[in-house]
């Protein structure tokens, strides 16, 4: 049993309810929302519990609309909880929002937070004094960074200038820079092409390395998945689906495959396969009475379908 | 809690000052490598005002005085309410995007950092089109006090500096509140737009309005305190109206309403889904 004081966060039956107004139709409707009490309620985050400890790579999977955002903003302080307890960093996040944000980093993959029109090395500096970095801290965290990606070319552009893969890279580097506990990754490497996704995954894997940086990584790409994460948490409609290590995941879904196969009228059929019970070429030949083939794919699954997949075992 | 203390220590006002300092220095010089940019929108701005002059200028040519009041004093709260203008288009310009960044969440990037929201969102976009009417505003301010023949004096100038602080409080503080309405409805544009189109109105002395405006505009929406009660203090010192000298006071706890109104909203604001 490790002592508290070893994990970054610790989650305790957390639950996030929104009052959602039940809108009428029409105008009539929408001046008689003004005065409205109708309201009900949602259930973003729905009782969930775990326990992340210090340096782990957890990506926290689901589909969209699942609860991630809303557990990312509970845990950064912008969210309350409605119920349970939240403690990152042995504080609580939204009492103390400034102290929490001091320990954190946070980047969206679509959504720069770096100043558009400053030059890179600027955004920098703005930062070691927003973030109070002594000189001897900032300095040696700029060597690493030299020594980890090609930063000079960076350094002068202003993020506007920037390519998506540049920038995403930029923010990556704003993130650590303070040296923070925890870092949140929101889909990262989304939209980028395949060297700049392993160029991005290289660079987080190493910062975590090197130190101990706990990684919360929100990602719909399975390669962010297998290249990163120790350990999986999915959720769905709220609640935890499943929470174990990679190890695990890779056993029981790593036979799973999805056939693609193109039949006459240029339809794409999808038939997901798990390998150990069915064989693929049986499922194709099962197709081949239908009509005569035109084009076959066959693919690692996804992360969407490993989770359906977990979500259905639950259900089943 | 002894932590807590020594935090706010850190981040105090010579602190935001600092980083203020900064944003500041580094946006100026980002505009500037745009030259044409900047010479063109400095241009449009003079002209903008040029034009607003003229319509000025003509009224006056049919009108020898509005209610008493003069083409000098008329002149004198034109060019006071644009000097006023000055800190709210250069330093709180980034309050016309507030309502784009809370519809597409992007908002939610400016709760991550360990400083005040409000500062952080605001600091980032310098204004420099408001320099040209600022130019323009103590143009036309020096103008009239010469021809009204007002003392120059160590008073008249503390006086002058105190009143347009206060006059720009209360602008400031407008449109805090209207930018502010995007957290809970949307369309916020037009109160923004609404708002902005009332402070135009500033220039003309209240007391030319009717009883129903004038109480409008000086306890609703209180543009009267951005020329017309803090104007009087220099143009008819001997006889200022108690809200005159209540305007600095007003102007502060306006401004400060509007910030807790604008943090509450912020508060409030979770984002959009991603």
């Amino acid at each position: 049993m490790k002592n508290e004081k070893e994990y970054a966060i610790v989650m305790n039956g957390v639950a996030k309810e929104f009052k959602v107004l039940n809108r009428r139709e029409g105008l009539m409707g929408s001046i008689r929302d003004l005065f409205s009490r109708d309201y009900r309620t949602v259930t973003a985050v729905d009782d969930i519990s775990i326990k992340i400890p210090k340096g782990q790579i957890v990506g926290y999977l689901g589909p969209n609309g699942a609860g991630k955002s809303t557990t990312i903003k509970m845990m950064t302080g912008v969210l309350e909880p409605s119920r349970g307890e939240l403690i990152v960093n042995g504080c609580v996040p939204y009492k103390n929002r400034t102290r929490n944000a001091e320990k954190i980093g946070v980047v969206f993959g679509q959504r720069s937070q770096l100043w558009w029109s400053l030059p890179l090395i600027e955004s920098f500096k703005l930062l070691k004094e927003i973030y109070l970095i002594p000189d001897d801290e900032y300095n040696e965290m700029m060597e690493l960074y030299t020594s980890l990606v090609d930063l000079e070319p960076l350094l002068h552009k202003t993020v506007r200038q920037m390519s998506l893969g540049q920038r995403t890279l930029s923010d990556i580097l704003a993130a650590f820079l303070h040296n923070p506990q925890i870092v949140f990754l929101d889909e990262p490497t989304i939209g980028l092409d395949v060297s700049m996704k392993a160029k991005i995954r290289e660079l987080i894997k190493e910062l975590n390395r090197r130190k101990n940086t706990t990684v919360i990584l929100t990602t719909h790409d399975m390669g962010d998945v297998d290249a990163l994460c120790e350990r999986i948490v999915i959720i769905d409609h709220g609640k935890m689906i499943y929470d174990n290590d990679m190890e695990h995941l890779k056993t029981y879904y790593g036979s799973y495959r999805t056939l693609k196969l193109r039949m006459p009228g240029d339809v794409w059929e999808e038939e997901v396969i798990d390998e150990s019970q069915t064989d693929v070429m049986s499922v194709i030949s099962d197709y081949q009475k239908k009509g005569k083939i035109l084009d076959i794919k066959l693919e690692e699954i996804a992360t969407e379908e490993v989770i359906k997949k977990i979500y259905e075992g639950v259900a089943g | 809690m002894s932590e807590t203390m020594e935090l706010r220590a850190k981040r105090g006002l010579a602190f935001y000052a600092r980083i203020y300092r900064k944003v500041l220095a580094q946006d100026l010089k980002s505009k500037m490598s745009y030259r044409a940019d900047f010479i063109i929108s400095t241009f449009g701005m003079i002209m903008t005002n040029a034009v607003g002059f003229i319509s000025f200028y003509i009224l006056f040519q049919n009108f020898p005085s509005i209610n008493g009041w003069n083409y000098y004093e008329m002149l004198f709260f034109y060019g006071f309410s644009l000097i006023a203008l000055t800190p709210l288009q250069c330093l709180f310009d980034n309050n016309w995007s507030l309502r784009y960044a809370v519809e597409s969440g992007d908002f939610i990037k400016y709760c991550f950092r360990p400083i005040n929201v409000f500062f952080y969102f605001i600091s980032e976009v310098f204004d420099v089109k408001g320099l040209g009417q600022l130019a323009f505003g103590i143009m036309v301010l020096v103008y009239a006090w010469i021809h009204l023949a007002i003392p120059v004096t160590v008073i008249t100038m503390v006086q002058l500096v105190l009143l347009l602080i206060t006059a720009s409080l209360f602008m400031i503080a407008i449109m805090n509140f209207a930018a502010a309405t995007c957290f809970w409805i949307q369309r916020s544009g037009y109160v923004m737009v609404l708002m902005f189109r009332f402070k135009d109105y500033a220039k003309y002395p209240a007391s030319i309005f009717d009883g129903l405006f004038k109480i409008i505009f000086t306890f609703v929406i209180p543009i009267a305190f951005i020329a017309y009660y803090p104007a009087l203090v220099i143009l008819r010192p001997d006889e200022i109206p108690l809200l005159s000298y209540l305007s600095p006071a007003l102007g502060m706890l306006f401004f400060y309403l509007s910030y807790k109104f604008w943090m509450l909203g912020a508060r409030k604001y979770n984002g959009t889904g991603s």
